[in-house]
């Protein structure tokens, strides 16, 4: 049986310009693993000309979607947030969306999904951060970690903006400061902690 | 405290803040989504300097006045005029054809918020030569947002975006016979809703009135758990004449919706259905 809902251990990974392709590599490079399901939250054009589905590609095991309102998440799924809306994670285990105003310019926002993780007190979880020109999910990444989630931030000097990072980093310490390429071991040290 | 940033809100607080407002103020939330109902009360308390909610629980008893303003805050009325242009096609190619002949269409928006998606459905009427035809209700549980609706008013700066909506549905006809700009304002032309009543209601909790060829509930499911989307559904496919269309936010889904048996796709992936006759 594949785990689901609440049983499921979240890898929450957010990102903005600058991320798309190292993060895109990492997943290609990720093993499956049932346990786990991926959410990524990615800065994108409102109107994008090609789906986040067919520009991830094909994975390994894992299944990629944009999943709908209210998708009961499963173990060995990458969930992408849909353009213009915000993705929440529920305690009962489902997916929300949310039309609510952009935070820091952004829709989905980084910030809104780690704050609705915290909020649901879900069990395990970590979560990392990329390159972006914004400071959305700054205080996300802060709110997991005390939580006492496991928290990865890309270094600055790795990322190809270093806004983002920069502006997380200002307001607390991450378990890990990763060069991306590195990123795929940072995953399963978090998965198996 | 979650942080500096956010106060918390224990399940237990949720659960009493949800019987008073029950109990004193007559509104349901208890089937809303948790995530963005904990958020949405988040920021309200934070705006108003609060660390929980007892002192806003305390303001509404004390201030009834603030009801609606609380209730205008903690919904989500984020809208835009033609939202998804492809739904909008759809909707006029595959969905509306077969009431062409009727004397009457009556459409139900449901959760219509400020008004846009009114207004964009006057106007597709209009286009395809059916507004004279057409009478409109257009619902909603916040008065602030049917207040504006009514004013089919909308700052300048949407100005773009709802251009570029339009056009993406009519790409021949022009968005300047229908709206023009007066003192920062986007004004759309009145008679856009001569068809149009406006009313107070609250989905969860009151009755559906008459019958409809299309109902249009885009975007306010979201906010429900899976059980109260269940209930929601099937008020408004009972609502549903047969053969009636019912449209839903593009990311929405029936899945947990048992009416969803009584109805047939037009077009799936625009969320656009139809009640079997
Ligand atoms: C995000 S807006 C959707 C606007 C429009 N339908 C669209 O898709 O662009 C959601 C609306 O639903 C309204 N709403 C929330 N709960 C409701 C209820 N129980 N009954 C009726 N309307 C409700 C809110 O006040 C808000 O105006």
């Amino acid at each position: 049986m594949i785990p689901r809902g609440p049983e499921v251990f979240l890898w929450i990974i957010g990102g903005s310009a600058g991320s798309f392709n190292p993060i895109r590599s990492f997943l290609h490079q990720m093993p499956y693993y049932r346990e786990v399901a991926i959410i990524l939250c990615l800065h994108r054009l409102r109107n994008p000309r090609v789906g986040m589905v067919e520009a991830i590609g094909a994975l390994k095991g894992w299944e990629v979607s944009e999943p709908d309102d209210k998708t009961y998440i499963h173990g060995g799924h990458v969930y992408i947030s849909p353009a213009d809306y915000h993705l929440l994670v529920e305690a009962t285990g489902y997916l929300s969306l949310s039309v609510e105003e952009p935070v820091h310019f952004s829709r989905p926002s980084i910030d809104v999904l780690l704050e609705s993780v915290v909020r649901a007190r879900w069990k395990k979880a970590a979560a990392a951060l990329f390159s972006g020109a914004n400071r959305d999910g700054a205080q996300g990444m802060y709110l997991m970690h005390q939580a006492g989630h496991f928290t990865a931030i890309q270094d600055p000097d790795d990322a190809e903006i270093r806004t983002m990072p920069e502006a997380a980093l200002a307001l607390f310490e991450p378990n890990v400061r990763f060069k991306a390429a590195d990123f795929v071991k940072v995953c399963l040290q978090a998965i198996t902690l | 405290m979650l942080t500096e940033f956010l106060p918390d809100i224990s399940d237990a607080e949720l659960e009493q803040f949800m019987q008073i407002m029950l109990t004193q103020h007559g509104y349901d939330f208890r089937g809303y989504a948790p995530a963005s109902l904990k958020r949405r009360l988040g920021l309200v308390i934070k705006k108003y300097g609060f660390t929980s909610l007892i002192p806003l629980n305390q303001r509404l008893l004390t201030q009834p006045e603030y009801l609606r303003y609380f209730i205008n805050e903690i919904t989500v009325s984020t809208t835009e005029l033609f939202r998804d242009p492809a739904a909008w096609v759809a909707l006029r190619v595959q969905a509306l054809p077969p009431f062409f002949a009727l004397p009457e269409i009556r459409i139900w928006h449901v959760g219509a918020s400020t008004g846009e998606e009114v207004i964009s459905m006057a106007i597709l009427l209009q286009e395809i030569g059916l507004y004279s035809r057409a009478r409109i209700f257009a619902t909603d549980i916040d008065d602030i947002s049917i207040e504006k609706a009514k004013s089919a008013q909308y700052p300048a700066r949407s100005r773009n975006l709802y251009k570029q909506n339009f056009q993406a549905v009519f790409p021949t006809s022009s968005f300047e016979k229908y709206a023009h700009e007066e003192g920062g304002h986007l004004v759309f032309d009145p008679s856009l809703l001569k068809n149009t009543r406006f009313l107070k209601h609250n989905i969860v909790t009151e009755a559906a009135f008459g019958e409809f060829e299309v109902i249009l509930c885009r975007n306010l499911l979201i906010y429900f758990t899976p059980p109260l989307q269940d209930q929601v559904v099937t008020k408004l496919v009972d609502s549903l004449v047969p053969g009636g269309i019912l449209m839903i936010g593009t990311k929405e889904s029936l899945f947990w919706c048992s009416a969803a048996k009584r109805l047939i796709a037009v077009n799936d992936s625009e969320r656009i259905y139809r009640k079997q006759k």
